[in-house]
């Protein structure tokens, strides 16, 4: 009776720190995802590896995305110009001043670029940032 | 004898089945590592936009720089860079200039038809050179 017990224990694997170690991954991985970050994958960013850090610590920024073709989108919901102009000045005329930052294709032509511009200064909003990669990650 | 048994039937019932938790938790653990991908570390180039019908700015400043972004070549106050091979001797000419003074005002003209990477790859080196009054103007 006291041998059998022996050989049982001897197999037996403690699991605790190997299951600790696994919950303190998965909460890792849980906290880190991103599931509502809808962005438009099919834009291609221009590299800027010696431009400032974008911070992203404004929560009025409005991040205007045009694609290779010109086309418009805020959230990766397609826009078009009289719509994305009636978000603007609604929302500057509610809130006021806010960051817009145009994340455009690399390859898009300056004059869909210079449009979204053109909505941005007609309700007063002069200031405007450009995104790029600084550093690619994948 | 009878005492003995209740001993060991509350041993096994004090212990827990670990193994299908085990599994789920390797299979969210899975899940997790392959749907991670890390973002790319995004740049913010600040300009800003001058006023339609802003004409003061054109000849405010003696120190001006201007630069125009055309489709398929840059030129630096008039003197025309290749792209994208000329970036190299744009760039070396531009922090010349910019060593200058750091808070000169750059003008950068672009046309329409001009791609938005030759507009950015200007404001690159426009910022490592700590340059601040950058208007963008559309031609």
């Amino acid at each position: 009776m006291k041998r059998h017990r022996r050989i049982n224990e001897g197999c037996d694997l403690d699991m605790t720190p190997m299951i600790d170690v696994v919950f303190q991954m998965i909460i890792f991985f849980i906290v880190t995802i991103k599931m509502d970050e809808n962005i438009n994958e099919e834009i291609r960013l221009e590299d800027a590896p010696e431009g400032p850090l974008a911070t992203g610590e404004d929560p009025r920024t409005m991040v205007i995305e045009v694609d290779r073709r010109g086309w418009l989108s805020i959230n990766n919901v397609q826009l078009n110009r009289s719509q994305l102009e009636g978000i603007i000045s609604r929302r500057y005329n509610r809130f006021g001043n806010f960051p817009v930052v145009i994340r455009a294709d690399r390859r898009a032509e300056h004059r869909h670029v210079r449009a979204v511009m053109d909505l941005c200064t007609n309700v007063g909003i002069w200031q405007i940032d450009f995104a790029a990669i600084k550093e690619h990650r994948n | 004898m009878a005492r003995k048994r209740t001993v060991r039937n509350r041993g096994e019932a004090a212990k827990l089945e670990m193994t299908p938790m085990i599994d789920v938790v390797f299979q969210l653990l899975i899940f997790f590592i392959v749907t991670l991908q890390e973002q790319d570390i995004l740049a913010q180039l600040n300009i800003s936009r001058p006023a339609p019908d802003d004409q003061a700015t054109e000849d405010r400043s003696i120190d001006l720089l201007t630069i125009e972004v055309g489709a398929d070549q840059w030129v630096l106050n008039g003197r025309p860079f290749a792209r994208p091979g000329g970036l190299p001797q744009l760039d070396r000419q531009l922090s010349r200039l910019a060593s200058f003074s750091q808070d000169a005002s750059v003008i950068i003209k672009c046309t329409a038809d001009s791609p938005h990477g030759a507009l950015i790859q200007i404001l690159n080196i426009l910022s490592r050179e700590g340059m601040q009054n950058i208007s963008v103007f559309s031609l």
